[in-house]
């Protein structure tokens, strides 16, 4: 593709790399869809000043959207693994898959997204350690949020008391640590400005040939290649 | 505070008449429910929506005698309340004179009260389980006659005087008396005083002619541990997390504009 920089001669030619099908780009905004009020509804119970609106009939209102939301939240995965299960199991592989290389990504992490020094970033397969660690522990929120939410909203007085309890209290843990790395996620992806191409590519489903080159060497070049250019850079750094 | 006004209980002049019972429904305008002879007077079977008191019917033999025990049950109003605590509309409440009112208006339906009450208390009228619409209920010790100087309708209506109502620590005194004859001179040596001291003191205080778990009542009830983890660690520690994440988040969004050159990124 080429794009004319604006009020210059300059054109610039990308290459485009696709990372996501389709389907997968519409389920992550139905994810989206479905996450944000959820965790908005939830959160009235966890603000003592938002009290207002858990009671009477907008509590009654809050709690149908949070319901409503919550099967379409469960349905996303469910719909996933139906029609493209082999993309689904291809990306537990990958999300379930950590390196030493893994180690060393959290070590660049902070001076890259902060202070933007690029140079100690290790290679990366096609998701970084960080979108990993979001994607296992989202997956196991799921599982914790499925089962203690059917349990509250179908196990009242068929399970014991204290099971229900323990339900109540998992719910609230796996929201704390979910929706605090949606707004790491939801940061890094639309407000750092290193990351402009994530929109684009949960738009398109496409990245370009040199982010994905800078980003994830690993997907890029190979996982053999890309671990030689490494050691090979580090080589030389240290000499 | 005001003096603390509680509910006075003594098992050993119930007869269970379940007079009560039907004050207290004639008063909060309750409905009866239709129900099945299970072979025992005991009816209706358990605490309902509509049911805030009755009397539960408990046979016991200790050995040397038997007993029918009838013990009135409702909301124990503790001064330790879990149910004002996880009540997330604020439905349930103190009142200074140790009172636990709900407004059923504030109410969303949530159930926390009845999954976290020790004694099980609160009870959930489900309209539809699917969108969760319901209504929590229990027994509010008659808040709109008891604020105004009349006796809750239960102990109006009690004709054997087992029951009473008034200042807290004068039923004290009297459940206390009370069990000293029934143990010196009733030939009841097991008579005891139950919610004296129990969650900070329960707005009940029974006097017992049997251990408290001949009657169904639990020993030693406890403050769930799983609401303490919940209200005092969970929430303000998620909160602070919450608060934590956004603050870093800024933070270093500010730190990355300085310091990052946008002209370097293709």
């Amino acid at each position: 593709m080429s794009v004319r920089v604006r009020d210059s001669q300059t054109v610039l030619h990308i290459r485009w790399i696709p990372k996501y099908t389709t389907l997968e780009r519409f389920l992550h905004w139905m994810h989206t869809i479905a996450f944000v009020p959820l965790a908005l509804t939830g959160l009235i119970l966890f603000m003592p000043w938002l009290r207002s609106l858990a009671q009477s009939e907008a509590g009654v209102t809050i709690r149908i959207i949070h319901r409503v939301a919550a099967v379409l939240f469960g349905g996303v995965p469910i719909l996933y693994a139906i029609l493209q299960p082999r993309r689904m199991i291809m990306h537990v592989r990958e999300f379930l898959s950590f390196s030493r290389f893994d180690l060393l990504w959290l070590k660049a992490a902070v001076p890259y997204y902060v202070f933007g020094r690029h140079a100690d970033m290790p290679p990366q397969p096609r998701f970084n350690t960080g979108e990993r660690l979001n994607a296992v522990v989202l997956v196991l929120g799921t599982v914790v949020f499925g089962i203690t939410g059917l349990a509250m909203w179908f196990g009242r007085g068929v399970i014991p008391p204290v099971v229900f309890q323990v339900m109540v209290l998992a719910h609230d843990i796996a929201f704390i640590i979910t929706v605090s790395m949606f707004m790491v996620h939801f940061y890094l992806a639309v407000i750092h400005p290193l990351m402009w191409q994530s929109l684009i590519s949960m738009r398109y489903g496409v990245v370009s040939e040199s982010y994905a080159r800078e980003h994830h060497g690993m997907w890029y070049y190979g996982e053999k290649r890309a671990k030689e250019m490494w050691q090979q850079r580090h080589h030389e750094e240290t000499q | 505070m005001a003096d603390r006004l509680a509910m006075y209980i003594d098992t050993s002049k119930c007869m269970a008449c379940r007079g009560c019972q039907v004050a207290c429904k004639q008063w909060h305008d309750l409905p009866g429910s239709q129900t099945v002879n299970t072979g025992s007077y005991e009816n209706p079977p358990a605490l309902a929506p509509n049911t805030w008191t009755r009397i539960r019917f408990r046979e016991y033999d200790d050995g040397e005698r038997f007993q029918w025990l009838f013990l009135k049950e409702g909301c124990m109003h503790c001064a330790e309340a879990v149910c004002v605590d996880v009540c997330p509309t604020a439905a349930l409440k103190h009142t200074p004179e140790g009172l636990v009112t709900f407004e059923r208006e504030l109410c969303n339906g949530c159930g926390y009260c009845g999954q976290f009450c020790p004694f099980g208390v609160p009870q959930l009228e489900v309209t539809n389980r699917l969108t969760g619409e319901a209504k929590s209920s229990k027994c509010v010790f008659c808040q709109d006659r008891t604020t105004n100087g009349l006796k809750p309708a239960c102990v109006k209506t009690c004709p054997a005087n087992a029951l009473d109502w008034g200042d807290r620590d004068e039923l004290l005194a009297k459940a206390r008396s009370r069990v000293d004859l029934l143990k010196t001179e009733w030939g009841f040596p097991q008579a005891n005083l139950y919610g004296e001291l129990e969650l900070g003191g329960l707005g009940r205080l029974y006097v017992l002619t049997a251990p408290p778990a001949a009657y169904g009542l639990p020993t030693a009830p406890k403050y769930p541990v799983v609401a303490t983890l919940w209200q005092k660690l969970l929430q303000p520690g998620g909160q602070i997390v919450f608060g934590a994440t956004i603050a870093g988040a800024l933070a270093a969004f500010f730190l990355a504009r300085r310091n990052i050159e946008m002209k370097e990124v293709e």
